[in-house]
């Protein structure tokens, strides 16, 4: 695997660089790009069509770049991984989520991967704040089985919440998702989700939701609950509701947490990056400090511990970290570097999906998820 | 963090000069981001605790209360509470109303020493026999008779020999009938945050320190900038008088203006650390506004009319003439407003407006607009124009050049004379610079064109004067001005052949460089007012100098120099300054 990395905050920049490289003999098969909504993303869609090159990239919250030469968290800014991998061990292909579910979309894309390989392990962005971003998990898994290896993230807009979105080379896309997949016999692909948030508070029932939209908690309207236990502003959300997501209890299951992305005002419910089931028992949750950091450091270390060669890693860290941990964040993504020492690019998510190292695959928020892809040698 | 500042500020007081400041700029400008990233860091550690134990006992709080449907027991219930609260880094309890803990979470016990279980029935000072703050007490029984939620109580508790920094929140816990049967207390261990408070506190007193250590340093090497400056621009002027094609003409104009720009950034940064430093004085002495205008008319006119701009001083006839004020220090903020304005405006007219805004026996208030038909400045970067080193972004990448100094003299420098700034402006539609400044009105007549006439230049044929500085360049450029006035000149290349030559010979004037060779010109200053001490000889002295910090004059001065020009100067200052002191002397 040959990897060049390069970030900067603007196209004009993000298309000179890219030449730049062109021009010293480097020929890409692939690019991995996350790119501020500020930047003309159509601009850079249609820079890359010529260059025949498969692009996976999305819109991002906040995005970050790490190798030996630099270590660049941007906001309002793109970073981007050129790859020459192994044509035929890989594909990339961007789904629209239009007139469909999210699990639906999520079958579509299940049914593409086992087209392309026998045993593929695959890495998703979804764009649209209305995505479920559980339910599309459902729906590859409903094609492909657990046993996948499922790795990615929603895309954000620097905190926005207007749109957000996903992108090939040939196309921009506000509503839906792309996948790279990888041939499992090539390449070796591995991860982990940590989060370190906490419940607090007394259980509560949802008492009306559909899907990700929950209208009532204990009889009582989403967001009026939201304003009432954290003494906050209607304003004040979805953004604070991202750092005190509820934290979903499901039976014989772990809990998963579910972020607030989207608010409305006027039937008074919350939209959540993924599935609060109507009945579901939920508290508040909240990250319990800067000690988060040392959390992450441990699982982080314990994963290398247990998977110490690869060639690249890819992060999805969820925009609420970031909130919560502020400048403090380099700490964790550094310590996710230092271990490897190898190129790590990522952005800061609306959702996370991955599974811990060889467990189910689930859709997450607040968490830190990192993956790390390995060419495996040639066997001839 | 600390230690990296202390070790930074060592760093820069061992610079020497401006080559080693650039040698070290480098590794100066990493330490700096260094230090800057982790007072980030710590700065919102320091933010963030606060703002989040606030929601987080907003929570807790609105949790207890959920239960009042449950039951009465307040045992019963905080027991479902406290199952959930293990997980919490806070110290949660609950008391009944004769203030016994009937329930406390895991981090509570972990505290004390003791199993959860043990701590039921006991009073504070049971578990915490060192505990002697009273008033904590109080507060509780307080909440329990008034039924009013206390927060953010901060105290100093000492426990197992370890002090630690708590806030605590109460709040009263009432069963279905509304009555009150106990408290929720919901403490954070803020020690961390109280010791970042005291880190923050050292560092920002570091900085100050820093801030001190950077306007000496800016000093002393003001003077390593401007010697060669003083070079280009005499030089520049000797070029002018001798034959040039008219290519070579335009190139010299080049230099010049280039080299009078980086003299106005040198001011401006030398300003700016005086302002910081505290060393600016004003100089109020009477001046005529509108001899003030004429001058910025001349100087502006001509660069608007470069860019084909209309430039207009309009004057409200009721603004008075005759003012007391520093009439340098507005010259200097009109003159900055006014180039910004043509820095940003590609078409149509700069109007300098002037009214008077207040008025009173023997004091005026005067508004002073500089109206422009720019670009205009987008509403969020308004609040920080004024703001040292801040400047409007014109698109995302694209910065406009400037020190971003200029603006926030200007505030500083309204502030020190008792006025205000501020600009009102739309992007797209011009801005408005506007000023206040409040001048005393003087008691001479307003009729007063006949007062200060500037004098005549003297013809200096025939005088004698002797030149002391160690810069060839330097002694050219003076020599040739000074030749040009009539004198006859005579050079010393220090200190000493200086005070020989005095010896020598009977000057008219005797100009001295400061930093010299052997003898330097204080030196020289005090050993001739000596000898001429008791005598009716008094030679007139000048010192030529590129320490040019304000508050230097009064040390020339005192060293017994008559008057003192700094460095770059114009064949007018020089001409004018020694009129004044040959025609008075």
């Amino acid at each position: 695997m040959q990897l060049k990395t390069f970030h900067g905050d603007s196209v004009k920049e993000f298309k000179q660089t890219w030449e730049e490289q062109l021009s010293v003999g480097f020929s890409p098969n692939a690019a991995m790009i996350f790119s501020s909504v500020d930047l003309e993303l159509q601009d850079i869609v249609s820079f890359l069509k010529s260059m025949n090159v498969n692009v996976f990239g999305c819109s991002s919250c906040g995005e970050f770049l790490y190798d030996d030469q630099k270590q660049v968290i941007s906001e309002g800014g793109f970073v981007c991984m050129m790859m020459v991998l192994r044509p035929e061990s890989f594909a990339i292909k961007l789904f629209n989520g239009r007139e469909k579910s999210s699990f639906e979309l999520g079958n579509e894309m299940g049914k593409w991967a086992g087209e392309k390989f026998t045993d593929p392990a695959i890495l998703v962005l979804g764009s649209g704040l209305d995505t479920d971003g559980e339910q599309l998990v459902r729906g590859i898994q409903h094609i492909r089985g657990n046993d996948l290896k499922m790795f990615g993230g929603l895309a954000g807009d620097d905190a926005q919440f207007k749109q957000t979105f996903v992108f090939s080379e040939n196309s921009l896309e506000n509503n839906g998702a792309i996948a790279m997949v990888f041939n499992n016999q090539d390449y070796e692909i591995n991860g982990i989700a940590t989060s370190g948030w906490v419940g607090i508070g007394a259980d509560k029932i949802v008492t009306h939701s559909e899907g990700n939209v929950v209208f009532t908690i204990d009889g009582q309207p989403a967001l009026d609950v939201y304003k009432d236990y954290l003494n906050v502003k209607e304003s004040d959300l979805p953004e604070i509701g991202v750092e005190y997501p509820l934290l979903v209890k499901k039976p014989g299951l772990p809990d998963v947490l579910r972020a607030v992305v989207n608010v409305d005002t006027v039937k008074k419910s919350l939209i959540f990056a993924g599935t609060v089931p109507n009945g579901a028992v939920v508290t508040f949750s909240s990250s319990p400090g800067f000690e988060i950091i040392e959390f992450t450091r441990n699982k982080v270390i314990e994963f290398y511990e247990k998977n110490r060669e690869t060639d690249m890693l890819v992060l999805f860290s969820c925009m609420a970290r970031h909130n919560a941990l502020g400048p403090n964040i380099s700490e964790e993504i550094d310590e996710a570097w230092q271990n490897w020492a190898k190129p790590l690019i990522g952005f800061f998510t609306y959702g996370e999906i991955g599974n811990n190292y060889n467990a189910v695959c689930d859709f997450h928020n607040e968490t830190f998820t990192m993956v790390s892809i390995k060419e495996k040698p040639d066997v001839e | 963090m600390s230690n990296k500042i202390l070790s930074l500020i060592d760093d820069l007081s061992g610079i020497q000069d401006a080559e080693d400041f650039s040698v070290q700029r480098g590794h100066i400008i990493a330490e700096l981001k260094k230090i800057n990233s982790e007072y980030d860091k710590l700065q919102f550690k320091y933010e963030r605790s606060s703002k989040e134990k606030s929601i987080f006992s907003s929570l807790l709080i609105r949790t207890s209360a959920d239960l009042k449907q449950v039951s009465d027991n307040l045992k019963v219930r905080a027991e479902e509470l406290s199952t959930l609260l293990t997980t919490i880094p806070a110290y949660v309890y609950f008391k009944d109303t004769s203030l016994n803990y009937m329930i406390v979470n895991q981090s509570f016990a972990e505290l004390t020493g003791m199993p959860a279980s043990e701590v039921t029935g006991k009073k504070i000072h049971d578990i915490f026999p060192g505990y002697s703050n009273t008033d904590y007490l109080e507060k509780e029984a307080y909440v329990i008779e008034t039924g009013t939620a206390l927060y953010d109580i901060e105290e100093e508790m000492e426990h197992n020999d370890r002090k630690r920094w708590v806030n605590s929140n109460i709040a009263p816990i009432r069963n279905a009938g509304n009555q009150i049967i106990g408290l929720i207390g919901i403490s954070w261990d803020i020690t961390e945050r109280k010791l970042h408070e005291k880190e923050l506190r050292h560092a920002k007193e570091l900085a100050e320190a820093g801030t001190l250590a950077k306007n000496e340093f800016i000093a002393s090497i003001s003077h390593e900038f401007r010697t060669p400056m003083a070079g280009i621009l005499g030089l520049s002027e000797i070029l002018r008088n001798t034959q040039l094609a008219g290519e070579q003409m335009d190139l010299l104009k080049g230099i010049t203006s280039s080299a009078e720009n980086l003299l106005v950034l040198l001011n401006d940064v030398l300003d700016f650390s005086a302002i910081e430093a505290g060393k600016m004085e004003m100089d109020y002495q009477p001046f005529m506004l509108d001899r003030v205008l004429k001058d910025i008319s001349l100087v502006m006119s001509m660069k608007a009319e470069e860019k084909l701009l209309r430039f207009v001083i309009v004057t409200d006839h009721a603004v008075p003439n005759l003012l007391i004020g520093d009439s340098q220090r507005l010259r200097q903020i009109l003159i900055n407003l006014t180039n910004n304005a043509l820095k940003f405006t590609e078409k149509g007219s700069i109007e300098v407006r002037i009214r008077l805004a207040e008025e009173s026996e023997n004091r005026a208030v005067l508004r002073f607009e500089v109206v422009d038909t720019g670009i205009g400045i987008p509403v969020e970067s308004m609040d920080s124009l004024f703001r040292v080193f801040s400047r409007v972004r014109q698109d995302k990448s694209k910065l406009i050049s400037g020190t971003g100094l200029g603006l926030s003299i200007c505030k500083k420098l309204t502030d020190l004379m008792g006025g205000n700034i501020g600009v009102e402006s739309a992007p797209g539609e011009g801005s408005t610079f506007w000023f206040t400044l409040p001048f005393t009105l003087s008691n001479l007549q307003r009729n007063n064109e006949t007062k200060s006439q500037p004098a005549e230049p003297q013809g200096f044929a025939k005088k004698m004067v002797l030149v002391a500085e160690d810069n060839a360049i330097n002694q050219r450029i003076v020599s040739f001005q000074l030749k040009k006035m009539g004198f006859e000149v005579d050079l010393a290349d220090d200190g000493q052949q200086a005070f020989d030559k005095y010896h020598q010979k009977k000057y008219d004037l005797i100009i001295l460089d400061i930093q010299m060779p052997v003898m330097d010109g204080y030196q020289v200053a005090k050993a001739i007012r000596e000898e001429e001490k008791g005598t009716s000889r008094h030679s007139a002295i000048m010192a030529l100098t590129a320490n040019a910090m304000k508050g230097d004059r009064e040390m020339y001065l005192g060293a017994g120099m008559d008057e003192y020009v700094s460095k770059p100067f114009t064949f007018e200052i020089l001409q004018k300054t020694i009129n004044s002191l040959l025609g008075n002397s």
